[in-house]
């Protein structure tokens, strides 16, 4: 196996990870053996399947609440979360490094919230002012770092655009386990999550305060951001987040199925475009947005029922903004 | 202070001026996010353009930016217009696009040209002043050259289109009644904010673009209740945040266009603060 990883090194495609030495110790070495792929490739595809699989399961909390821009605020304030855990720990440790990311992800999404509510900004605006102060002030203390003369500092810069090359199993155990979190969080939450996105005036009057709704959901777009950031990158992420909701909008009107289609058309383009972006010796995020973008236009255009074709072919394409409605009715049948 | 020092301030200044303006109309239609998407959009414009001529900062390489931005504008406004994507949602899926297919062109053929990713996210805006280009006999830097340019187009355009702007972007039904055109004019609008925001990325860095649209603007919209001030307002808070913006990052030696943008930022904050009627402490005081 060892003799598979040092050939893929010397062909480029991956780096040697901390834990390349010893990998077939590690606790999914029965699961990635039983992909037929190589370790490497086997790594890649499972990290990244499981980064579109978060990401599609939790794109619906941005995308139905017309949030989907949420994201791509949260995704560029994760440098700076990234930059002060470098700052204070000095070294780069992937689990504080993800921990700082979410904490300042989570402060983005706040800042937004209390700029729409307290100070009466329009959403877009909002999110248009948080996305550049959060990314000025990743960029100046970036900056910093890298005329400090750190020499760990190499490699910060990747969470702006993203790498899979240097993945390793421990990422994927992480990834799994926050995946983990999410799918349980779901589960539990779901019934209040299908209110509060659909009926919010009557989860605010059945005495569930709004800013729990706002704070479980955000928390959990948070994890879904970070999770995905050192993948495809903070400027591809919220196209991780969008693009499989609007694939699985076209295909469903039940929330109950949306959320599970979204989560797997994520986690197969996720995955093909791991496997792919690796054979080409291309980076790996833009070959999953660029996937995951084409899925979503193909179900817009061809789905059976909403598609534009179909609605074209029946001629109620004018119709076409009231059916825009159409899954918030659904609660109440 | 240098001379270069002051061409820097002068750079930022000016394109702030007329980002501000073009922001303030984007604000107010609430299409803040749109110079986002567009200056991350003309990516693979660029990138064609330099695969095609060789060149990467020439008459063409605007063009083929600029129409890659009109592209993710309309390409916007079809899902939109399908009925099928909610307006953030389209805008999300369309830009993610366009940046991925730019980077896939730099990473398979043009790894060794000198398409600087960093450059165009940070911004070189530092070595602004070192890039000269000749006008009637003396050496001025390219950026001021086209920065100022770019600013008096802008300034022309808002002026002579005052009045179907300011209606389509409060009244859109009555602009379209008046027989004021509000959907041209829009139009027009987000092809003069592609255009701008690929000039702005070229000489300053996608950061400061996003910044300079979106910040000055809204910290405007919280001090002015009336169109035109809000502009001049705005404008002046460009001006503010590039010259104490780049004070500070003189004097803590780190990257110019972040420190300008974090004193945007903080004018933002204390304006929310402290405006006079919509700020936070005049409100809670207007509380009883």
């Amino acid at each position: 196996m060892s003799a598979i990883v040092t050939g893929t090194l010397q062909a480029g495609s991956l780096q040697a990870g901390p834990l390349g030495g010893w990998v077939q110790a590690g606790p999914l070495g029965g699961l990635l053996d039983a992909l037929p792929l190589s370790y490497p490739d086997a790594v890649v595809v499972v990290g990244t399947a499981v980064v579109g699989f978060v990401a599609g399961l939790l794109g619906p909390l941005a995308v139905l609440r017309q949030r989907s821009m949420f994201g791509d605020a949260m995704s560029h304030g994760t440098l700076a979360g990234v930059a002060v855990a470098f700052l204070i720990t000095g070294a780069k440790v992937p689990e504080l490094l993800l921990l700082g990311a979410a904490v300042s992800a989570t402060l983005a999404a706040f800042a937004m919230i209390a700029l729409e509510r307290v100070g009466r900004l329009h959403a877009d605006a909002a999110i248009g002012v948080v996305l550049s102060v959060s990314l000025t002030l990743g960029i100046v203390l970036l900056t910093g770092i890298s005329e400090s003369g750190n020499a760990q500092q190499s490699g910060l810069d990747e969470y702006l655009l993203g790498q899979t090359a240097g993945m390793v199993e421990r990422d994927v155990v992480v990834a799994l386990a926050l995946a983990g979190v999410a799918v349980a969080a779901i589960l539990l939450g779901f019934r209040l999550l299908r209110s509060a996105t659909f009926d919010p005036g009557f989860t605010a009057v059945a005495g569930v305060r709004t800013w729990v709704v706002d704070a479980a959901s955000t928390g959990l777009l948070a994890l879904a951001v970070v999770l995905g950031v050192r993948t495809v990158g903070a400027i591809l992420m919220v196209a991780l987040l969008v693009a499989p909701v609007v694939a699985a909008r076209q295909l469903t009107t039940r929330l109950a199925a949306l959320l599970p289609l979204s989560a797997v058309v994520g986690a197969v383009c996720g995955a093909a475009g791991g496997l792919l972006s690796g054979r080409a010796e291309l980076p790996a995020g833009p070959v999953i947005v660029l996937l995951a973008t084409a899925v979503a236009v193909l179900s817009v255009v061809l789905a059976p029922r909403r598609g534009v074709i179909a609605r074209a072919r029946s001629g109620r394409l004018r119709q076409g903004r009231m059916r825009q409605g159409r899954l918030r009715q659904e609660r109440a049948r | 202070m240098t001379p270069d020092d002051v061409m820097i301030i002068v750079i930022a200044g000016l394109l702030s001026t007329s980002c501000a303006v073009l922001g303030g109309f984007l604000v107010l239609r609430g299409q803040a996010l749109l110079p986002d998407a567009v200056s991350h959009a003309v990516l693979p414009g660029i990138v064609l353009i330099f695969l095609l001529t060789g060149e990467r900062a020439s008459l063409w390489t605007v063009a083929g930016a600029t129409a890659f931005g009109v592209l993710c504008v309309l390409g916007t406004d079809w899902l939109r217009r399908s009925g099928v994507v909610e307006s953030d949602a389209a805008l999300a899926l369309v830009f993610p696009a366009l940046f991925s297919l730019g980077i896939l062109g730099i990473s398979r053929f043009a790894s060794g040209a000198h398409i600087d990713l960093d450059s165009a996210i940070y911004g070189d805006l530092t070595f602004a002043p070192l890039r000269t280009m000749s006008l009637f006999g003396a050496d001025v830097p390219r950026s001021l050259v086209i920065t100022a340019g770019a600013t008096v187009a802008v300034v022309a355009l808002v002026v002579t289109l005052w009045r179907p702007l300011q209606a389509a972007s409060f009244d859109p039904a009555f602009a379209e009644l008046a027989g004021l055109r509000g959907r041209l004019i829009g139009q027009v609008l987000l092809v003069a904010v592609a255009g701008l925001a690929v000039v702005a990325f070229d000489s300053v860095g996608a950061i400061l673009v996003i910044t300079f649209f979106v910040v000055p603007a809204s910290t405007a919209r919280l001090l002015t209740a009336r169109l035109g001030p809000m502009l001049v307002v705005a404008a002046a808070c460009g001006w503010v945040a590039s010259i104490a913006g780049h004070g500070v990052a003189v004097s803590l030696d780190t990257s110019i266009p972040g420190t300008i943008g974090l004193t945007s930022g903080v004018l933002f904050v204390l304006a929310l603060v402290l405006a006079p009627r919509r700020g936070l402490v005049a409100r809670r005081r207007a509380r009883p």
